[in-house]
C-alpha cells in the first residue's frame, strides 16, 4: 500500500493528484505531513509541491470539467475532512471520465461527499461573515478571534475587503495560528502566535456593552426559545461572540 | 439621558416589528468608504428567544402624537418615552457596524410632533450616515405617512428599503381603530415611492451612473384579524400591492385581543394558524406561479385550517395530478403538495442524467409526506391509497391533526419566513402586559 504526504497546502495536493496520474498508482491516502498516524506496513512517499504540476493539474479540471469542479475540489479541500484528499482524487477521476456533467450524478457517492464537504465549508464560511466579531484595539485596529471548524479565513477575508475597505483589521485563526491582516490596501496571509495581540485588547470598549443591552432588549423575554437559537448559532461559537460574554 | 437607557426604551419598542430582512440590494463599498450590503443577507446573531438579528432595529423616538387602539406607542398608553438624535443614531450604526455586529440599520419612528418634522428626523439620521459618515451598509426606513413627497423622495435616493404601513385589510377598519388615519394617505407615498422607483430603473438602463431610488424596493405591513375581513380579502389586497405597486413584501401580523377598547374584536387567541395560512398563500402569489383567486373564492373565502393553501387547491383540482416527476415541467412540479423551489430544481437537475424513482427522489432530500399522494415516477403510483380526493383528504386532515400544536414546524415556509411570535403580538397590539 501506498501513502502520499503532502505539505498541506493545497498546491501540495494537486500535485499529488498530477504524480497519480503521472505514476499509474492509486495511493491508498494522501496525508498532511504532519499526520500522525502513519503505519508501518504502508510505504510513504513525499510529495514535494511543486508549482507547474499544481498548475497543470489546476488547467485540466477547469478546461476539462468544470470551473464548479474546481471551486468544489477548493472548498472541499478547506474543510480538512479526514480522507478528504482521496475522495477529491476519486471525484476527479470521475470528472475527468464524465466532463462538465460530473456534478449531476448526485448518487455516487463521492460526488456526493464532494458536495457535501463544500456545502460545510460554505456554510460555515457564510455564517462567520456574521458571527465573526471585532474589537476595537488601542491602536485603532479592529481584531478578530476565531475558532472555525474548516479553514476558511481565506475565504471570508475577501468580504470584509469589500467592507471594510477603510479600517486596520485583523482575522485570526486560534485553531490553525493563522491570519488574514488587512492594511487598507491590501491583504496578506501570515502565520500568527496569540500573544502578542491579547496584550492590547481593550475592556472597556463602550459600544460592546451598548450592543449587549441592545441584544438583550430586542429579545422577546416571554418567548425564549434557546434550542432554536442553538439550532442556528452553535454554542461552539459563542466563545468569541460578544454579546454572549458576562 | 444616558445613551444606553435610550437605547433601552428604544429597541424594545421596536422589536415588535417583523420584518428584518436585510437583502435584496448590492449596494457596493465606495473608495475610502465603509461597508456595502450582500443581495443574500447576512444574518449576526440569533437572539434568545431564537430570531435572526440582521439590521439595528430601534425606533427614533416613540412619544406619538396619534392614538391607534393596536399598538403599544399610542398617545394614550403610559409606557416610558425616549428621542434619539440623529447623530446617536449615526453614531450607533456606523460603530456596531464596523465591530460587525450588523448589516445595517432598520430606523423606524412613532410620529412626533408633526408627520413633516418626524421625517425630517428620519431623513437627517440616513444623510448624516451615507453623506457625512460615508456608509454603504443597508439602510431600511420607515417612511412617514403625510409627509411632504420631496422628503420622503429625498430620503428614498439615501436607502435600500422603504416601508409604508398598511395597518388594516380594509379603509372602514382604519377608520375605526386608527381615526387618524386614511388608506388614502398611506397608499399616496406608496405609489409616489414606486413611480420613482420605476422612473430610476428605466433611467439606470439609459444612464448607468444616475442615481439610485429605493434599489431593495418598498415593503408593507398589515395586521389580521382585528377587523371582520376575509382572506379573500386580504390576498387580493396583497395581490393588489404586488402587482399595483410593485412591492417587494407584504408582513402579515397577527391581532391578539387583549384590549378593551369596544371596537376590537373580542376572540380568545390570536390567529396565528390565519396569519401563517396567509404567509403560505403570499409565498404561492410572489413564487409558484398562483393568483389570488386560484386559491380562495367567494365560495371558498378563507383558508382551511386543515390543510396548507397549495395542498387545498391541489385536492380541488384532483384531476390535474398525478404528475410524472420526470416529465412535468417546472411550474407544475412547483404545484405538487409538499414540493419546494428548491426540490423542483432538484429534480429537474437529477433527471438529465437519470430517469428518477422513488428511491432517487429520497437521496435528493425531497420530502414525501405530502408528495406521495400526488406523483408517479416511471408510470408508478407509491402511494398505497387510490388517487381519490376524499381518501387523501382524511389521510393528510388527520396527519395535520394529530400536530396542531406544531404546525409551524410542519411547514415547508417555516424557514424563509420570519414568523412573528405570539408574544410580539400582544406586546405591540396591547402594550406591555
Ligand atoms: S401605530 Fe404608529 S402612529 Fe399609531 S400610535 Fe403607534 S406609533 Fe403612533
Amino acid at each position: 500500500m501506498v501513502n502520499y504526504l503532502y505539505d498541506s497546502s493545497f498546491e501540495g495536493l494537486l500535485t499529488s493528484i498530477y504524480e497519480a496520474y503521472y505514476r499509474r498508482e492509486t495511493p491508498n491516502h494522501i496525508f498532511p505531513y504532519n499526520y500522525i498516524q502513519q503505519s508501518l506496513i504502508d510505504s510513504n512517499i513525499h510529495i514535494a509541491t511543486n508549482l507547474e504540476k499544481a498548475s497543470k493539474v489546476y488547467e485540466s479540471i477547469h478546461r476539462k470539467i468544470s470551473y464548479q469542479a474546481l471551486k468544489n475540489v477548493y472548498h472541499a479541500y478547506l474543510s480538512e475532512l479526514n480522507d478528504i484528499e482521496i475522495i477529491i482524487l476519486n471525484y476527479l477521476k470521475l470528472g475527468f471520465k464524465k466532463g462538465k456533467e460530473i456534478d449531476l450524478h448526485l448518487s455516487e457517492d463521492n460526488v456526493l461527499a464532494i458536495h457535501t464537504a463544500a456545502k460545510k465549508v460554505t456554510r460555515e464560511a457564510h455564517l462567520m461573515l456574521g458571527l465573526l466579531r471585532f474589537k476595537q484595539l488601542e491602536n485603532n485596529i479592529y481584531y478578530a478571534q476565531y475558532k472555525p471548524d474548516h479553514n476558511i479565513t481565506t475565504l471570508i477575508s475577501s468580504h470584509f475587503v469589500n467592507r471594510f475597505s477603510d479600517q486596520y483589521w485583523v482575522i485570526h485563526d486560534l485553531k490553525r495560528h493563522y491570519a488574514a491582516v488587512f492594511d487598507k490596501n491590501s491583504c496578506v496571509f501570515t502565520d500568527i502566535s496569540e500573544q502578542k495581540i491579547l496584550s492590547s485588547l481593550n475592556n472597556n470598549d463602550n459600544y460592546e456593552k451598548l450592543w449587549k443591552n441592545y441584544f438583550t432588549n430586542i429579545c422577546i423575554t416571554e418567548r425564549i426559545n434557546p434550542k432554536q437559537q442553538k439550532n442556528y448559532m452553535p454554542k461552539r461559537y459563542w466563545n468569541f461572540l460578544t454579546e454572549k460574554q458576562l | 439621558m444616558e445613551l444606553q437607557k435610550k437605547l433601552e426604551i428604544l429597541s424594545a419598542a421596536a422589536k415588535y416589528d417583523v420584518s428584518c430582512s436585510s437583502s435584496g440590494s448590492n449596494r457596493k463599498n465606495t473608495k475610502g468608504g465603509l461597508g456595502n450590503s450582500s443581495a443574500c443577507g447576512i444574518c449576526h446573531s440569533w437572539a434568545d428567544d431564537g430570531r435572526c438579528i440582521s439590521l439595528l432595529k430601534i425606533l427614533l423616538t416613540n412619544y406619538c402624537i396619534y392614538d391607534c387602539a393596536y399598538c403599544v406607542n399610542r398617545l394614550s398608553n403610559d409606557v416610558p418615552r425616549a428621542t434619539f438624535t440623529p447623530y446617536e443614531v449615526a453614531g450607533l450604526t456606523i460603530n456596531f457596524y464596523r465591530r460587525n455586529y450588523i448589516e445595517g440599520l432598520f430606523l423606524s419612528s412613532s410620529i412626533i410632533k408633526d408627520p413633516n418634522y418626524t421625517m425630517e428626523q428620519l431623513y437627517e439620521s440616513v444623510r448624516i450616515l451615507r453623506e457625512e459618515y460615508n456608509f454603504n451598509g443597508y439602510i431600511h426606513l420607515k417612511a412617514i405617512p403625510g409627509a411632504d413627497l420631496s422628503l420622503i423622495e429625498a430620503s428614498g435616493k439615501l436607502v435600500d428599503r422603504m416601508s409604508l404601513n398598511i395597518e388594516l385589510p380594509s379603509s372602514k377598519g382604519l377608520q375605526l381603530l386608527a381615526p387618524q388615519k386614511t388608506r388614502k394617505n398611506i397608499l399616496k407615498p406608496m405609489s409616489f415611492v414606486n413611480s420613482k422607483i420605476v422612473e430610476t430603473k428605466d433611467n439606470r438602463r439609459f444612464f448607468k451612473s444616475s442615481s439610485r431610488f429605493v434599489p431593495a424596493g418598498q415593503s408593507t405591513q398589515l395586521i389580521v384579524g382585528a377587523t371582520p375581513d376575509h382572506d379573500l380579502k386580504i390576498l387580493r389586497l396583497s395581490e393588489g400591492l404586488y402587482k399595483g405597486y410593485g412591492l417587494k413584501r407584504v408582513y402579515y401580523s397577527a391581532y391578539v385581543p387583549v384590549s378593551n377598547n369596544p371596537n376590537l374584536p373580542t376572540i380568545s387567541r390570536p390567529p396565528l394558524l390565519r396569519e401563517h395560512r396567509l404567509y403560505q398563500a403570499d409565498w404561492l402569489l410572489r413564487f409558484y406561479g398562483f393568483s389570488s383567486s386560484e386559491l380562495l373564492d367567494e365560495e371558498h373565502p378563507d383558508f382551511d385550517t386543515d390543510f396548507d393553501p397549495k395542498c387545498s387547491w391541489a385536492l380541488r383540482n384532483i384531476n390535474l395530478f398525478p404528475v410524472d416527476i420526470n416529465k412535468s415541467d417546472y411550474e407544475m412540479l412547483l404545484r405538487i403538495p409538499g414540493v419546494g423551489v428548491r426540490s423542483a430544481r432538484k429534480i429537474i437537475t437529477a433527471r438529465r442524467v437519470k430517469q428518477l424513482d422513488f428511491d432517487d427522489l429520497k437521496k435528493l432530500g425531497i420530502v414525501l409526506k405530502r408528495a406521495r399522494f400526488f406523483i408517479t415516477c416511471k408510470g408508478k403510483y407509491y402511494s398505497s391509497i387510490g388517487l381519490d380526493e376524499m381518501q387523501i383528504r382524511e389521510v393528510l386532515a388527520d396527519k395535520s391533526r394529530k400536530s396542531h400544536d406544531n404546525w409551524e414546524q410542519l411547514s415547508i415556509f417555516t424557514n424563509m419566513v420570519e414568523l412573528p411570535t405570539l408574544e410580539d403580538k400582544l406586546m405591540s397590539l396591547v402594550g406591555e402586559i
